[in-house]
């Protein structure tokens, strides 16, 4: 299983999701980053039920949120589970395949890919 | 700076276009230069053109269509490029427009806004539009726009007290314009019960997107819109002495973070607003001057949210003055006169240029029954990605 990680700008400390070219901070031009595991309890923001997805998702529907991590970072990601979602909620950020394969110039890949899937705290 | 103003507008019927590629783009572009009397071959005046796509080349598999249409057009040699800034590239092709008269380089650009959606797959076409996303953070997940706008739409009902029937109380006002509007792609009126009624909604307006419906958004669209920009000073010499010059008066660009999630509030719509306070600022002009306004309903919450963003309404009352029929056509601040995304159709690289074009229409006054009577001065919202890439203009005939 692959980690995610947070990406910590090392010249002002600014957590970064995902990773950045340069520093984020308008305050501050750091390049360099020290990555650090990202997963865990985190917080529901908003979240989505799509019916519509892209080929490749053998379900009828997948549930998506952005989720506020206690270090402050928000990202994006899969939810795991369907019933009682609610905005608010505490959430575990767990690891797994997002995608099974991708299109590129009609070639299909099927190196899996690795994301974030939110579960029950 | 010189002026810079429109004598010329095209506008395909959009929907499924029976017409090879190009020829949906000349055919806009045709109608502009006739609609302003330009010619081709040796009388042609024409010193640029844009071409604004998103997908000419990905989806239509056409490089390079600029250079194709001043070809087909017969008005070589003709500076040409293909203008692509997502789901905005029209009016970026009419801010470069701008820019290149502007600047006193060009003193006449035709620019064309073109995508072919309908020639591949729905989901295909829903990929392709989320190739806009972050491809580490979000497309990888397989999110797509629809999905956004329903992590944003249930963003805005926690904080503003919005309801599913405010977003069909839009729908339905801009499916009741676009009756009004022949080159709409869906002419069909959309009563408010039928899509709202508990009892079969699911049945008449499904869940697409939670807390998304079917009415909420934009349908899959071919289109092309195309407008001719001439420098005041030079009106007359080239040949459009007696046309109505509508005055492009401000533009205004703004990017946000490419990663949504990142937004420092995000409810909020930064480059809608800080694009649309450059614009008025470079007219001289605010919100409340603005007669009639075309904003980017790709998705019926993007209305309700560019309308409190560009200033017409307070933060989370939107909804409320939609509620109230003010953004309808009798109201007091029209907005999408023409159908809108909704119902006019959103064919991607053509929706930034389709929008001028019904503004040039209402600053006319040759809206026919959609027109909103007096109407001089009007604000255009043509929103890329998921609101990090925007661009506004304003037009007068003041």
């Amino acid at each position: 299983m692959e980690q995610m990680y947070a990406y910590q700008c090392t010249k002002c400390g600014k957590l970064h999701h995902p990773r950045y070219v340069v520093c984020q901070n308008p305050d501050c031009d750091g390049r360099e980053f020290e990555k650090l595991p990202l997963d865990g309890k985190c917080k529901l923001l908003t979240w989505t039920r799509v019916y519509n997805l892209p080929e490749g998702y053998m379900c009828p529907w997948l549930n998506f949120g952005i989720v506020e991590f206690e270090n402050g970072v928000r990202v994006t990601g899969q939810i795991g589970f369907d019933d009682e979602i609610v905005t608010g909620m505490e959430l575990d950020a767990t690891i797994g395949v997002v995608r099974e394969k991708s299109i590129l110039y009609k070639e299909t890949v099927t190196a899996p890919q690795y994301g974030f899937i939110f579960q029950k705290a | 700076m010189r002026n810079v103003g429109i004598v010329g507008v095209g506008h395909t019927k959009f929907g499924k276009s029976e017409l090879p590629f190009i020829d949906m783009v000349c055919a806009a572009a045709l109608e502009a230069m006739d609609d302003a009397g330009a010619k081709t071959g040796n009388k042609n005046v024409i010193n640029q053109v844009f071409v604004g796509t998103m997908g000419a080349g990905m989806v239509s598999r056409i490089s390079g269509i600029a250079s194709a249409v001043v070809d087909t057009l017969n008005i070589r040699p003709a500076m040409a490029e293909t203008i692509e800034n997502g789901p905005a590239s029209g009016a970026s092709a009419i801010k470069l427009g701008y820019m290149a008269i502007a600047s006193g380089m060009c003193d006449c650009v035709l620019v064309i806004g073109a995508e072919g959606m309908r020639a591949v797959s729905g989901w295909e076409g829903t990929d392709f539009v989320a190739t806009m996303l972050h491809p580490e953070s979000e497309y990888k997940y397989g999110l797509t726009l629809p999905a956004f706008a329903g992590l944003f739409t249930r963003l805005c009902m926690d904080q503003y007290g919005l309801e599913s029937k405010d977003l069909s109380i839009v729908s339905v006002k801009n499916h009741a314009n676009a009756c009004k509007n022949p080159c709409a792609h869906i002419q069909a009126p959309v009563v408010l019960e039928r899509i709202t009624n508990k009892a079969y909604i699911n049945a008449t307006n499904p869940i697409v997107a939670d807390p998304l419906r079917q009415y909420d958004m934009c349908p899959v669209s071919d289109g092309a819109a195309a407008v001719l920009l001439v420098a005041e000073d030079k009106k007359a010499d080239l040949g459009f002495g007696d046309k109505k010059f509508v005055k492009i008066a401000g533009i205004g660009s703004a990017t946000d973070t490419h990663v949504v999630a990142n937004r420092e509030v995000p409810s909020d719509l930064l480059a809608v607003r800080i694009s649309a306070e450059m614009a008025y600022k470079m007219a001289g002009v605010g919100p409340d001057d603005i007669d009639v306004a075309e904003l980017h309903d790709a998705f019926q919450i993007l209305e309700i949210a560019e309308s409190e963003e560009v200033g017409f309404f307070k933060r989370g009352e939107g909804h409320i003055a939609a509620r109230n029929g003010e953004t309808a056509l009798t109201g007091k601040k029209p907005i999408n006169t023409s159908g809108g995304l909704k119902a006019k159709g959103h064919p991607l690289g053509a929706t930034g240029v389709s929008q001028v074009v019904e503004l040039v229409r209402q600053l006319r006054g040759e809206a026919g029954e959609r027109q909103i009577e007096g109407a001089k001065t009007g604000l255009a919202v043509n929103f890329g990605g998921f609101g990090n890439n925007v661009v506004s203009t304003v037009l007068t005939t003041k």
